[in-house]
């Protein structure tokens, strides 16, 4: 999934100018306040990005697939830790002795929005849909031989070899239930105003302003949703949504700025919520760079790298330090695995092994204007700088960054990932397989050894020898440090403390049926 | 020659100028690093489906060919399709255009109802306080940069003095674009009125020195009378060209104020079609861009041509 980054300069001078009324806000953050909840009522969530299309198996953009999710619903779906899976338009699943075959049964009285009643013909229409898009998320059902449907409320998957993800990939967005042969329309007519089983249908939508969903009369899960409609509008100013949600026009503020964390936890009406998430932050070390491909100089680096100074001046002090290239809501994620923390006399250790004792020079990656990247860039430049390495800066756009780094036209650059499935296989096969199609995170990094690992662990069906290969895994990978592993860092919402039920899941979606104004 | 015969012959020179835009702004936009398929897919996108939808939007063509397929759309009168949302970048173009007009339209009206009273004030009271006054503050605040008034202003007026304002947005029907769009277009105005408000007052003064003025005064007319039916007509025919100048280059700045007060104008679209790399909607906006400043210079021309009938077309 890919987020995008908003016009700096604005930012910074806005938030100044907001900084003058920072005194005005009174009070502490209201903690949200258990009661029964009312029905009615409807809210507006301000974003940074508009949605961009509200196909569910061809786009990659958090902004359109959070509102999917709220129409479209999968057979099983990440619980509140994301990392365990609980039915949800199944109500439970039986897998064969060889692993090949899973057998699912559907809740009963589920009912799209237009008031049809979901099958299991829906079912393997939208599955077979999803894995069919060669351009979208298809490739995540890769493992599917073909589906079958003995009876309505029976759905068999045939699996093409033991695939230990498979549960996980069935709750991915992607593969959310539709109705069968797009209730009569075509595709592309179908996702101009999709219909699904969720609590939410398609109402309107204004290019560039706003998407409106109202309730769905025919939600199988009774009394919900509680709220007559909710709105996302598009303001990609930072401080006019702060604004904006302090003057009561909208109810929920999705990302505000790290820096205005504290100020919002101490503003009358705002509850500022940081929700744990899936995002870790990485530097990315290309190894045709002939001094990275070096295995003590990458050491080097990971070992110089003041994450803790990060976390202060950057997140403001509300992130932790990466130990793992996976982070802490994934399955099998290892807390023991300590990575290569920041040590400067073992950083100077592991420079003198290299092949480069007296250092050598290295260009970095920065997106123009992204303010994040510019204060990491400088912390890492002042580290570097202690073993020898003479970091200079190459600012690109954010567009062109993404593009470089997905070329691998860097040395050292940033990025991040967020998870899309409560399994770590999608993250790790695009970390560490070279024939992952990313070759390896864009790094080059080829060990065989972690690769076979992460083989095993695919279709491992025993959870606990699961987590003992990742766990080895995750050790080899960090001391190969063919990422910086930077930090996890939460997902920020500030929202009006009289929305209440509001949870942001580590996969970034909401339960939006659960939400109620007081 | 006629004012019809001037105005065709003007909107005839559009067609080189649009076509020159066209080749500019393509090839420019695809000389920018950055790629469109990658910037929508994200970091997290493998190779492959970056490649796949590079040759699904023919982005893997050679540039020429491009070219030529654009503007053969675009002599049909189809301006391509956007790359991000998948619908007709003149469709989007037409939707944002009417916001944009009505945020330069009101910001323009604004201003000249700041920069008419406050330079008549100052011309009539030359070089006392009042016209010291009129002519520093707000020169003062054309000092500030446009998204930081914006924030004050929306601090101020949409949220501690009682929410008089909206904080962003447009509005819905007559009353409500009124309302969104006041702090905007006051925005605007507050960044023109200064130098309105400099060539009228000028220009009041020269007008003051004429013959007719003192004819005018001998024959006993009301200060006021002078003033409004004499002086300001006379003097306000440079403010026009001046005024025309400056809503040419306001098309381009409200790209700032429309961020700022979440305004879905065209200006907001430019911007974020930059940043997605949606190419044809950047070309489309441009072209639409360049038609409106030459429209905009060409009513000038004829503003001031109605409003002084010594100016002849050639």
């Amino acid at each position: 999934m890919k987020a995008r980054r908003p016009l700096m300069f604005l930012a910074l001078a806005g938030t100044a100018a907001l900084g003058v009324t920072a005194a005005t806000a009174l009070g502490a953050g209201h903690a949200q306040k258990a009661g029964t909840p009312k029905r009615g009522g409807s809210i507006t969530i301000a974003r940074i990005e508009d949605s961009q299309s509200f196909d569910k198996t061809n786009v990659f953009q958090n902004e359109s697939i959070w509102l999917t999710e709220q129409i479209n619903e999968t057979l099983y779906t990440a619980g509140k830790d994301g990392k365990t899976l609980i039915p949800w338009l199944a109500t439970s699943y039986t897998r064969s002795k060889d692993g090949k075959t899973y057998t699912f049964k559907l809740r009963k009285g589920v009912k799209f929005s237009n008031g049809r009643p979901m099958t299991s013909a829906d079912v393997k229409f939208s599955i077979d849909d999803a894995r069919a898009q060669s351009k979208g998320w298809g490739y995540l059902d890769a493992a599917i031989k073909n589906i079958t449907t003995p009876d309505p409320d029976t759905v068999v998957f045939h699996l093409k070899r033991q695939w230990a993800p498979f549960l996980a990939d069935i709750g991915l967005f992607a593969n959310g239930i539709i109705p069968n042969h797009f209730a009569g329309q075509t595709r592309t007519q179908f996702y101009k105003h999709p219909i699904g089983t969720g609590p939410f249908m398609w109402d309107k939508r204004v290019i560039g302003q706003s998407v409106t969903f109202k309730r769905n009369p025919f939600y199988w899960q009774k009394g919900k949703p509680y709220l007559d409609s909710v709105t996302w509008t598009f303001v990609t100013d930072e401080n006019t949504r702060e604004l904006q949600l302090r003057g009561g026009q909208i109810q929920i503020d999705e990302f505000p700025p790290f820096n205005s964390i504290s100020k919002l936890q101490h503003t009358s009406g705002v509850t500022m919520s940081l929700f744990p998430s899936t995002r870790t932050d990485y530097l990315d070390i290309n190894e045709s760079y002939a001094p990275l491909a070096d295995v003590h100089v990458r050491r080097a680096i990971s070992l110089a790298i003041d994450r803790n100074a990060i976390i202060k001046s950057v997140l403001f002090g509300h992130g932790t330090p990466a130990n793992s290239f996976l982070p802490p809501q994934v399955p099998f994620y290892d807390a023991q695995s300590p990575g290569l923390q920041y040590n400067i006399a073992q950083a100077k250790a592991e420079m003198a092994k290299s092949k480069y004792p007296k250092g050598f020079k290295v260009t970095l990656l920065v997106g123009a204007g992204a303010q994040v990247e510019s204060a990491m860039g400088q912390i890492l430049q002042q580290s570097l700088k202690q073993i020898g390495i003479d970091v200079t800066f190459h600012q690109e756009d954010t567009s062109t960054e993404f593009n470089d780094i997905g070329k691998r036209k860097y040395q050292l650059g940033f990025s991040y990932w967020t998870m899309d499935i409560a399994d770590p296989d999608e993250l790790v096969t695009f970390a560490i397989d070279p024939a992952g199609g990313a070759g390896s995170f864009y790094t080059g990094y080829d060990n065989p050894a972690v690769v076979k690992l992460s083989h095993e662990a695919q279709v491992q069906p025993d959870p606990a020898v699961r987590a003992k290969l990742y766990a080895q895994l995750q050790v080899k990978a960090a001391n190969d440090a063919f990422l910086g592993f930077l930090y996890y860092s939460p997902y920020r919402w500030a929202y009006s403390s009289k929305v209440h039920g509001f949870f942001v899941e580590p996969l970034g979606n909401y339960h939006l049926e659960n939400v109620w104004l007081g | 020659m006629s004012l019809g015969g001037y105005v065709v012959r003007r909107l005839l020179q559009l067609v080189p100028i649009a076509l020159g835009v066209t080749i500019l702004v393509f090839f420019l936009i695809h000389l920018v690093p950055g790629d469109p398929a990658r910037t929508i897919l994200g970091n997290q996108a493998t190779t492959v489906r970056v490649k796949l939808l590079r040759h699904a939007w023919g982005l893997d063509r050679p540039l020429p060919v491009q070219y030529l397929k654009f503007m053969g759309r675009l002599l049909h009168g189809d301006l391509g399709t956007s790359l991000f949302y998948s619908v007709g970048a003149g469709r989007l173009v037409l939707q944002r255009l009417p916001v944009t007009l009505w945020l330069i339209g009101f910001g323009a009206v604004l201003a000249v109802a700041i920069a008419v009273p406050l330079s008549a004030f100052a011309a009539t009271h030359r070089d006392r306080l009042p016209d010291h006054i009129v002519r520093a503050v707000p020169l003062v605040g054309l000092g500030f940069p446009p998204f930081w008034l914006g924030i004050v202003l929306l601090l101020t007026f949409g949220l501690n003095l009682g929410r008089l304002f909206p904080v962003g947005g447009y509005g819905s029907g007559f009353t409500g674009h009124l309302h969104s769009m006041f702090l905007p277009a006051l925005t605007v105005a507050l960044g023109i009125a200064p130098i309105l408000i400099r060539s009228l007052r000028a220009g009041l003064l020269e007008v003051f020195e004429a013959e007719y003025i003192t004819t005018a005064r001998s024959k006993g007319l009301p200060e006021r009378r002078v003033l409004i039916r004499h002086a300001l007509r006379n003097a306000i025919v440079s403010t026009v060209s001046v005024l025309g100048v400056n809503i040419g280059y306001l098309v381009g700045g409200t790209l700032v104020i429309e961020q700022v007060y979440a305004i879905p104008g065209i200006g907001q679209l430019m911007i974020n079609s930059i940043f997605e790399r949606d190419f044809p909607v950047v070309q489309a906006v441009t072209l639409v861009f360049s038609v409106m400043v030459v429209l905009v210079y060409l009513a000038t021309d004829v503003a001031h041509a109605l409003l002084d009938p010594r100016v002849r077309f050639d």
